[in-house]
């Protein structure tokens, strides 16, 4: 007896068909079959979020005459009607035609991915999860701090794939995120914070398994909150040039905002000016231009144990590794398989060979665009966090945002963290508090001199990147070693 | 009023969680939108999206629990498993320090005064016959590309607990049209922006004269890179708007104000704020705001004045902040607020503003605003579209992307003039679900002394 699914894949794959012969070149569609999240916070010890959700429906793009049409609904009984609005979406935007949308050669793929994933935190009641977030917050609380959190979140998805070109995919994401933080007023009555993230070093699990290895998360609480009174006793950072050598958990940020959206292929080609901005590279750039140092080695990676790996991207691409920077030179960049052909047109030759596997959508109800998967710096050679400090005379050890904020093309930045430990002749001296540094993108990452090696490196998560018109957010993660950029603005000046 | 199909299932749910003896609240979304985007003059897509989303949330004394779905809610199983998922969440919870505020309707509201079925109904084809005449008039004129999007469609909203019999409805229309003009090789960027509440609220002649004023200045001048200091600046609409943003945030959100975390936090009710000529309201009728009629706690909204005259008067309390500092909530449990900032006495029209500006900055948009220290109001972000340099009340020169870093106060604080027309600005975010917002903003204000903290090569 055929299900419930069965029935809508079939429903599916004849819409497919029908798309083809109404003229489509292509069509696609992602049905999630379930999408939950669950999100838990204790705000000063009250269990302020205790929230569950679950979404389920369809999203279907069609490519008509180079033109994309996309629809989506949660009534799956109506999966036809939802492949005609997405056609006459695309026939509708034919009327005003750019560069023709082309996805170039079949590339059907059949494939099934499953993260690592030993406890699935579905399945882990409530009372043991309070529990965890409870212990920790006790661990937080101290006469100094004047307000903390403790944060969990959960996401299960269980997405199917299916294009006009045969591909059929199956696959799930399975996240768990967490935050603790504190917070206190300093003398001159400004908040200042401490905070923590679930991270790993890219090996081990997913599942509820990981958020309670105390070594990853819950038992760092001692270390967060002695940091934070360390904070509120510090000066501020006085303004002036000196070298920065950032922390993972600062330099996932430094990554993120100055290469991985400036690197997304959407952006350079402006897709996204009227609203996040676009990018300083353009096509010409690719595979000439000096980004940054030869230092720099960045790279689209494939992470075990990060939100930026999925297997299939949703174009049903397998997920590839791959360099966008390589000993500091732009090499390639972050793309789907639909802005290929105006790229390479437009460049006059094939500045971009395949696609990035960056097809990503954050639910069934948004379209798939160029984002950024893991983007990673390659652990380099110049040793420990402490062999980097003892070779630097003058500078900060900078670790966590609490601003960020960059320029529309991503050339000029400006962020604000929240621990800067003052280095003087090789010396970590003294804490400093409400630290930023500036500067310029390429002139930046020209400056790095310094990257720790593997054992430096951890990946940060974010589960929160958010991008395009209507709005995405997208959960990623970021390998980052430690990095020591030489002569940067810090401080704020008046 | 709801469609009845709906409408009998949540009221039956609310019987059954009645029957359960639960103290229930359900939140019920709709959205029917559109949205066509532009890229490299075309349209690069065209979607659609048509969905329900149900919030329940249960209560049980200092507990409670949430549970939500976005899914064809026709069924009666389905919205009786929402309901038990959210009373499972409320059982295991814990106990909060505070007695939890339960959500009462306080009056029944159905209002659809702002639905426009034709706006609902506007067309992809509709959308891009008015972009690709901008786009055919103005693209020969120069090597210019276009992006831009324009997403409008409908929005229901439907409120019922389980305290009394009352339901809120409200369903509502808008839309939202933004257009980039991008030069090719100098890169310069111009941006028209309209706020929509019904159909037909403007044309593409409206939006090709305003690209055709602003180019001369930006073809026959190259960038003006201006200096790192304090300088007078002229805020346009769209940075007004996010001044506005950032004090409502910085200053009047009670958890902030409350945890001495808001730069307003040394002041009480009746104390000087900003100068005379700062008043602020949330004020759902005002006919340029969207006009949120109650909250998701059941309460009316009526206009609320924030700030008068630059006096300090509320603070907001959204209901869980409300509980626990044992204060009056404002009924702010909502992501789409009404705020308004008052006309002044300058006069109306952005020519007008130059004029008055004489020497200075004009920095209509803001980009990437973030604030560093709340306490102290700081922000920090960058120009972008449409900037230019003032000189002798003229604009003669486009500006390179320039960052401010300063702080509310400070910025306030040196206000010399505010249009006396005020304009209504789509703030609405576009993260999680359709919830319009807008905002009813001067059209320009004129600072002096605004800390221009860096300036980069391009725009």
């Amino acid at each position: 007896m055929s299900t419930e699914f069965d029935r809508q894949a079939a429903a599916v794959k004849a819409d497919l068909k029908r798309m083809l012969d109404a003229g489509c070149s292509f069509a696609d569609a992602r049905l999630y079959d379930e999408d939950r999240t669950e999100r838990l916070t204790l705000y000063d010890g009250n269990l302020e979020t205790n929230y569950g959700a679950n979404e389920r429906g369809i999203g279907v793009r069609a490519l008509y005459k180079g033109a994309w049409g996309f629809a989506a609904t949660a009534d799956l009984a109506s999966i036809s009607a939802c492949f005609d609005k997405a056609l006459a979406n695309a026939k509708a935007a034919t009327m005003l035609p750019g560069f023709p949308k082309d996805m170039g050669p079949a590339q059907p793929a059949k494939g099934q991915y499953r993260p690592p994933v030993k406890q699935d935190p579905f399945h882990v009641p409530m009372s043991e999860k309070l529990a965890l977030l409870s212990g920790i917050d006790a661990g937080l609380k101290d006469s100094t701090v004047a307000h903390r959190y403790v944060t969990a979140g959960f996401q299960r998805r269980k997405i199917f794939y299916w294009n006009s070109e045969s591909t059929e995919v199956d696959r799930w994401q399975l996240n768990t995120f967490g935050t603790m933080a504190v917070m206190a007023p300093d003398a001159q009555g400004r908040t200042q914070r401490r905070t923590m993230e679930l991270f790993c070093n890219g090996d081990g699990t997913r599942g509820y398994e990981w958020l309670s290895d105390p070594e990853a998360f819950g038992g760092h609480a001692e270390r967060v909150r002695k940091e934070l009174s360390e904070i509120i006793a510090a000066d501020p950072l006085p303004a002036g040039k000196r070298d920065v050598i950032l922390l993972p958990g600062q330099g996932f940020l430094q990554v993120h905002e100055t290469i991985g959206h400036a690197l997304e292929l959407d952006r350079i080609l402006g897709y996204e000016l009227s609203f996040a901005g676009g990018s300083h590279v353009r096509l010409e750039h690719i595979g000439k231009l000096r980004y940054g140092s030869d230092k720099l080695n960045a790279r689209a990676g494939i992470v075990l144990n990060s939100p930026g790996t999925f297997g299939f991207d949703d174009e049903g691409t397998p997920q590839r590794d791959y360099y966008l920077i390589e000993s500091g030179i732009l090499v390639n960049v972050l793309s789907s398989r639909t802005d290929l052909a105006e790229a390479n047109a437009k460049a006059g030759r094939v500045a971009v060979k395949e696609s990035g596997t960056a097809a990503r959508a954050c639910a069934f109800y948004r379209t798939p665009i160029d984002r950024m998967t893991n983007i990673n710096i390659d652990a380099g050679n110049d040793g420990t966090l402490e062999d980097i400090i003892a070779a630097t005379e003058d500078g900060v050890v900078l670790d966590v945002p609490v601003s960020w904020s960059i320029g529309s093309n991503r050339e000029h930045f400006h962020f604000a963290t929240e621990i800067a430990w003052e280095v003087k002749n090789g010396k970590k001296t003294k804490v400093y508090k409400n630290p930023t540094y500036h500067g310029h993108t390429l002139e930046f990452w020209n400056s790095l001199d310094k990257v720790g090696s593997k054992a430096t490196w951890c990946l940060e998560q974010v589960p929160n990147c958010g991008k395009g018109e209507p709005n995405q957010i997208m959960e990623l993660g970021h390998g980052i070693p430690v990095m020591r950029f030489r002569g940067v603005e810090t401080g704020e000046k008046e | 009023m709801l469609e009845k199909r709906i409408r009998d299932l949540l009221l039956a749910a609310r019987a059954d969680a009645r029957k359960q003896g639960l103290e229930a609240e359900f939140n019920f979304h709709r959205e029917r939108s559109s949205l066509i985007r532009l890229g490299n003059s075309s349209v690069a897509l065209s979607t659609s999206e048509e969905l329900s989303r149900l919030d329940v949330t249960v209560q049980q004394g200092r507990k409670s629990g949430a549970y939500s779905m976005t899914s064809d809610i026709t069924s009666p199983t389905q919205l009786a498993e929402a309901l038990k998922v959210a009373a499972t969440n409320c059982q295991a919870a814990l106990a909060k320090d505070y007695d939890p505020i339960f959500g009462v309707v306080e009056e029944a509201v159905d209002d659809s005064t702002g639905f426009d079925p034709a706006l609902e109904a506007l067309s992809p084809v509709a959308k891009t016959e008015l972009c690709k005449k901008v786009v055919d008039a103005v693209k020969p004129m120069g090597k210019y590309d276009f992006s831009g999007s324009w997403s409008s469609g409908s929005t229901e909203m439907y409120y019922i607990s389980t305290a009394n019999d009352n339901e809120a409805y409200r369903r509502l229309t808008d839309g939202s049209f933004i257009m980039v003009l991008k030069e090719q090789d100098k890169k310069w960027e111009l941006q028209a922006e309209r706020t929509q509440k019904r159909a037909g609220e403007f044309s593409a002649d409206d939006v090709i004269a305003e690209f055709k004023a602003m180019l001369p200045v930006y073809e026959k001048n190259p960038g003006y890179k201006t200096h790192v200091d304090r300088q007078r600046v002229m805020f346009g609409p769209d940075a007004v708007a996010n001044l506005l943003g950032l004090t409502i945030w910085g200053a009047f959100v009670g958890r902030m104000w409350e945890e001495k975390r808001a730069f307003s936090s040394n002041l009480k009710p009746g104390d000087r704020l900003f100068p005379e000529s700062v008043t602020i309201t949330d004020d759902p009728t005002n006919p340029n705001v969207f006009g949120m009629p109650f909250d998701f706690k059941g309460s009316r909204r009526r206009p609320r004045i924030l700030c008068d005259k630059g006096i300090l008067k509320t603070i907001l309390y959204d209901s869980g902040t409300a509980a626990k500092y044992k204060r009056q909530p404002t009924a702010s449990d909502l992501g789409n607020d009404d705020f308004c900032l008052s006309p002044g006495t300058a006069p109306a029209g952005i020519d007008a503003g130059r004029k008055l500006a004489q020497d200075a900055l004009y920095v209509p948009q803001l980009h990437y605003v973030h604030m560093p220290d709340p306490t102290k109001g700081m922000f920090t972000c960058s120009s972008r579209f449409n900037a230019r340099l003032i000189k002798n009340g003229e604009f003669v020169a486009p500006l390179l992307s320039s960052r401010v870093t300063d702080t509310i106060p400070s910025v306030f604080g040196g206000i010399t003039a505010i249009s006396s027309r005020t304009i209504p600005w789509n703030v609405s975010g576009t993260y999680d679900r359709r919830s319009p917002t807008a905002m009813s903003i001067p059209e320009y204000i004129i600072c002096d002394g605004v800390r221009i903290s860096d300036v980069a090569d391009s725009f």
